[in-house]
Order: C-alpha cells, then structure tokens, then sequence
C-alpha cells in the first residue's frame, strides 16, 4: 500500500475529529485501525473483544498502535509509536499515560464501548468525557478515494480468480477448495464474507469475499456455461441520491442487500428491512447482491462503475 | 511421551452431544450470573453468544461479524435464552433458545430493535446489573441500558467458560485431531521454493476434507503461520521483547533450503477451537544441533506436564519448567508457557504470563481445565524450536486433546 494513502486517511482522520471537538481516538475495531494507522496484523475471524488497538492524539498528529514490533506498519508510524502487548491492565494503563496528550484530554471517541475502558480511562486520562465515535469513523471512510478504489479493483480481480477456478473445478472436485487453493497461489488467505460454490439449477452458485492488502473485494453469481445468468440491475440503480424505494423498486429478488464495502463490510447498510432513511451518494463504493449475483460499484456522478468487471 | 496422562489414543473421541453440552454450559453460566448478582447478560461476542445460545456465528472476517452480530440476551432466572442471528441457526444448536430476527446494533436504525429485545427478555432494567460485551455507538445514542448498571460480560463469562465440561473437551478433542489431518498435507506442500500462502491454501482446502455437515464444519480462524525464522535473535523486525518476533503474519515469504518454519493454526468445531504449532525444516533433515533443541523442547514439556494436577498452581508449572531451562525462560516473553483454549484461542488460564508470579501462584488448577504448552527452545545461531500440546487436567493428572504425534521430522 502506499504511504500517500496512508497519510491522506491520517489526515481524513484527523480533520475529522478537529471537527467533532475530539482529542483523542481509541480504536478497538481493525478495520478503524487499519484505516487510521495502515498497519497489517494476522488476520482472526469473527468479533474481538474492545481493546486499544490504534490510538489517534489531535494535538499531536501522532497516531500509535498495539505491536510489540514494526513488522506490518507504514510510514509514517515508526517503532517509537508502537506500544506493546501485554496481559496486564496495570502494565496497558502505564503504556498509555506515556502517549503524549493522552493525560489531557477532554473527550476521547471510542468505535465501541466498555465498562472496563471506562475505568482505564478515568485514571490515564481523569478529565475527559468518553463519547461513541464509530459514527465519526463512518462518516470518514464513507466517500472513498482514488488510491482505495484502486485497491478495491485489484481485489476484485483477486476474488474473481476465486469464482474461475470453481467454474473450472472438475465435476466430481470441491468447487469451494478450487477456489481456496487459486486465491493461496495468488497470496490471498484472509476471507471477508468467505468463499462459497454451490452446483445448483444445472449451474454453480459462486460468491467470493476476500481482503487484500486491508481492502475488500467480491463477486457472486450463478454461472451457466461460465456465464452469469442475471443481470446486474439492482447495481444499475446504486446511483447518487438513490433511496431505498429505488433499489427495492430494482431488486429482482427478496434477497437483496447493498452495503458499503472498503475495508470490510462498511455503511450504508440497505436491505428490505434497513436502511429506510439512506440515500446513496456519489463517493460510495458497494457491494450489491441480489440473489446469487454480487457486484461492487463506485458511484459516480455520471452513475454506477462497476469495480468487480470480470478481469 | 511420559508423565500421568493416558497413552495416546488411536481411536476418535466420542462424539459431544450438542444438546447436553448447551444446557451444561446456560447453567454454568448463570450459577456465575446469581453468584456475581448479575441481573442479566446482553452478549454480542460471538464466543460468548456460542456459549449462552449454542449458536455459532460464521468465520468471517471482524467487519462482517460486527455488522452482522449475532446476539444473546439471557436472564439471571431459568428460562430461555433469546438469540437473534443473522446466519442460518441450526435446529441442533440453541440450547432451548428462542430465536429472534437479525438485529443491527451497530446502526442507529437498529438499537431501538436491541432495546425492545433486551426489555422482552429482562423487562425495566433500571437498576439492575447488566452485564455486557460491549455498547455499540448506536445503542448509547439511542440510551439502550443507560439505566442499568453496566459490568463487563467477562465478569461472568470467563470463569463459567474455564472449566470445560465432557462435550467441550470432546468438541476440542475433534477439531485438534481434524486440525492435523489437514496439516499433514500442508507440511507435504511446505518445500523450497513454495510460498506461505500456497502452504496455507493446501492447508485450508484439505480442512473441507469430511466436511459434510454444514452446521458442524470446521472453520479456519487464523490466518494460518508458516513463518520461516531467522537463526539469531537479531534477524527480525524491531521488537521490544528482547526476543525473535513470532507470529509476523502479514508477508508471503517464500521458503528455503536450511529453514525453520515455526507452524501455528486454528480451527473451530462447534466453536471450539484446536491449536496446532510446530517446527518444519522444508526440504531437508534436520542438524544435530536443531535435534538437540527438541530434545530440549520436549524436556520442558514433559517436566510441565508432570506437574499438571487439580490444585497445581500455575505458578507450580512454570517454575517445573524454568527448573530444566534455568539460563532462560523457556517461552516467548510476550506470551506464556501455556495457554487455555474453548471458544477462543488463548482463553484462561495463561501461565507465565507478564501477570506476573503473584497471579500465577495464587491461580490452581482444576479438572476440566485445558492447556495449551507452548514452549520455546532458543539458541542464537542455530534458531529455535516450537511446538504445541493440548492436554484436559483430569481428576489426578493430565490427558492430550488431538491425536498427537505430530512433531516430524522431529521425535515423535
């Protein structure tokens, strides 16, 4: 990834909390951190319990992260705003009165919040006010930039090298096992929504989630004769002020979903039971599923641009 | 191997019984939840929704799961428990559970849904003590639980979850022996010239391999580690340990000739989850001098394991196993001698952690308790030799979870 990108979702960061009157962020979620930070860490599946693993300071620009090495990190992190893993809470709490402009906060964002997180703040930083901020974060990583989409695309490509080698996987093989060994040979083993390949209705039902390089890609359909047989309407719709009546109005089946995609699963959220008040706008990048078919689109002012062509 | 544990068994565990394993462990938990004076329990963790629902959440990556919560909410009373998921739940699974809609906690839109649901199952929680994983952004805006006394759902979880009844040691008996299987293919595939990442995908197709059931498959949950290791201390990425850096995970080395690939992976079954770690030498036997870290690895091993028993401290283990290795600790100073393992990896109890002595000594173990040894042999200039092994405290000693054997081309 490149180090531009970094800085310029450092500085998204930044200027967002100088908007919301916060001193200091404390991201537990990976994908804020990643967001915030750049650093890549071993993948793990499923929740995590909160913890501070990326600390954003406004006054001093400076963003720190959980690792007790520089293996993964990008500049303009270095070791020194590194602190280390540790076991104990007494050990955590030193560690983190020893972030400069961490004592003197006034309000610290939070992406999720804790009983415990709480009680550590109150003795590292005893004159601020912990308020939720995963709203702040959100709304950051909603309009997408240009070097994002870039490494969006590229995970598409990586996904679809999925959805080939289950096409090409021989009759009597484990489409899903195809699939998982092609993305390997390519680098990729981290899932986002995880690989799926079903023979079905004399075709195969095909949806690839991966991540690469922290940003998500995917693609879904039911292939016959290699083909995707729907067509992608419901991504045809995702366009700048779309609402929720729109895409109902567009899917072709009860099962449709449109959400944000970046690194992850992202907001807006949209199905046939949420996301009634949403309005898509231009800068988004989505994953759109209905039925078997997924696509990724960027919305654009002139309309929807699909990232996830088949390479 | 030696010590007070059972010989190895060649033949499968018995199969858990989901049903009895779901209501054992709803009542564990609430004998935590009347002890501790919690009112009720509000879980979003999906380790913790598996322990009070049965239900397990997919293996998808932390933004998906996030979004796509599931969630359990369980009464200090008997009764049943109420889980709202967004994946398919099983029939088998919920111990008794009433199943609900997908909710959304993480959307503004979506936390006057968890409110409603929270007062369904615990009614007015003013001034009750609510224990919770966490409050999402949406639900402190919108005041879900404002009124209730909030407390860490750990409080309860964490000493329900430490002693694993017949069925969770059976669930990670299977999924460590399933585990292996897989990787005897990836150690096929670990050669030089091959990649981390074409090692890891021999290793996770093989994991589909019997897979036939797919509410009781089994679920990769690590980015499997295959990391070749620098023969000095020094070698690596900057650390603050003192130590080498181990697990990297975020590059795709390709392997050598003359390599120690330290092998770390985890896989869930019911949830629960196996812990696999070992030392391969790609392409090649291994040096008298790599031998001789295992002889010294397996040392530790076997002095640890001997001190295993109900009322052993933790302290008690780790101070067997400094015993054999006195010039330096005999594990990565950033994590522990062992660790326990269930619904997570690295669960209580840790021994010889940076909690320090005081905790270790005053921590005894139990039967039904699971450790997980992970020693380090280390010797600047030949490299180092890693490895796991899973054993269940029993009422007067110790007995491997997994089918064993699974040090090649080291000692058996």
């Amino acid at each position: 990834m490149s180090s531009d990108l970094v800085i310029t979702r450092r500085e998204r960061v930044l200027d967002a909390m100088a908007g919301a009157g916060i001193d200091v962020l404390v991201l537990g979620r990976q994908d804020n951190a990643g967001y915030a930070c750049g650093m890549r860490r071993l993948w793990t599946a499923g929740t995590r319990p909160f913890g501070a693993g990326c600390i954003v300071v406004g006054s001093t620009g400076r963003v720190h992260a959980l690792s007790s090495w520089d293996d993964g990190i990008e500049p303009p992190m270095s070791f020194d705003d590194l602190y280390p893993l540790t076991w104990n809470p007494r050990i955590m709490a030193g560690s983190m009165a020893a972030i400069d402009g961490l004592a003197e906060a006034r309000l610290i964002g939070v992406d999720e919040l804790t009983p415990s997180f709480r009680r550590a703040a109150a003795h590292f930083a005893p004159e601020a006010d912990v308020v939720a901020a995963d709203d702040l974060m959100a709304g950051v990583r909603l309009h997408k930039l240009p070097g994002e989409i870039q490494v969006i695309v590229e995970s598409c490509a990586a996904a679809w090298t999925g959805v080939e080698a289950a096409l090409d996987a021989p009759g009597h093989a484990d489409p899903a096992g195809a699939a998982i060994k092609a993305l390997a040979n390519r680098g990729v083993t981290v899932p986002s929504s995880g690989i799926r390949a079903e023979r079905r209705d004399g075709g195969l039902a095909v949806d690839v989630g991966v991540i690469c390089d922290l940003y998500e890609g995917g693609v879904g359909g039911l292939f016959a004769g290699g083909r995707r047989t729907a067509p992608a309407a419901l991504a045809g719709a995702c366009r700048d002020g779309a609402s929720h009546a729109d895409l109902a109005a567009a899917a072709t089946s009860g099962d449709w979903l449109v959400r944000g995609l970046g690194m992850g699963f992202e907001r807006p959220v949209i199905g046939p039971q949420i996301g009634f008040g949403e309005r898509l706008q231009a800068g988004m990048v989505l994953s759109v599923a209905d039925g078997d078919r997924r696509d990724v689109v960027h919305i654009t002012a002139s309309g929807p641009v699909a990232l996830s062509e088949r390479p | 191997m030696s010590g007070d544990g059972d010989p190895v068994s060649e033949v499968a565990p018995p199969a858990p019984d989901p049903g009895r394993m779901g209501s054992e462990r709803l009542s564990r938990l609430r004998e935590q939840m009347r002890a501790q004076g919690v009112d009720g329990v509000v879980l979003m963790h999906g380790p913790h929704v598996t322990y009070a629902t049965g239900h397990v959440p997919e293996a998808v990556d932390a933004s998906h799961a996030n979004h796509r919560r599931a969630v359990a909410i369980v009464g200090a009373a008997d009764g049943p428990v109420r889980l709202h998921a967004h994946d398919p739940v099983s029939d088998a699974a919920p111990a008794g559970a009433e199943v609900g809609g997908p909710l959304w906690p993480e959307l503004d839109e979506g936390a006057t849904a968890v409110g409603a649901a929270i007062a369904e199952v615990l009614g007015d929680v003013t001034g009750c003590r609510v224990a919770v994983d966490a409050v999402t952004g949406a639900m402190a805006r919108a005041g879900v639980l404002d009124r209730a006394e909030l407390v860490d759902a750990s409080r309860v979880l964490v000493p329900a979850r430490v002693i694993k009844t017949a069925d969770e040691l059976a669930c990670i008996d299977q999924s460590q022996r399933h585990t292996e299987r897989a990787m005897a293919e990836a150690r096929t595939a670990c050669v030089p010239g091959a990649t981390r990442s074409e090692v890891a995908g021999a290793f996770l197709a093989a994991l589909r391999d019997g897979d036939s059931e797919p509410d009781a498959d089994h679920r990769n949950v690590i980015d499997p580690i295959f990391q070749p290791m620098p023969t000095r201390r020094d070698g690596g990425p900057r650390t603050s340990t003192g130590h080498v850096v181990f697990p990297t995970g975020v590059d795709n080395p390709v392997f050598a000739d003359g390599d120690l690939v330290w092998v770390d992976a985890g896989v869930a079954w019911h949830g629960y989850m196996s812990d696999f770690g070992c030392t391969w030498v790609p392409g090649r036997d291994p040096t008298a001098a790599e031998r001789a870290l295992f002889d010294r690895w397996m040392a530790v091993l076997e002095v640890s394991l001997a001190a295993v028993r109900p009322g052993a401290t933790l302290g008690d283990v780790g101070r067997a196993a400094r015993a054999v290795e006195p010039s330096e600790t005999p594990w990565l100073p950033q994590f522990y001698l062992a660790h326990g393992t269930g619904l997570e990896s690295a669960e209580m109890p840790m021994i010889g952690t940076d909690l320090g002595a005081a905790f270790d000594d005053g921590y005894e173990l139990e039967e039904g308790m699971v450790l997980v040894f992970e020693p380090v042999i280390w010797s600047d200039g030949v490299g180092g030799y890693r490895a796991e092994e899973v054993v269940a405290v029993t009422g007067d000693g110790w007995r491997r979870l997994g089918h064993g054997h699974h040090y090649e081309p080291f000692g058996s």
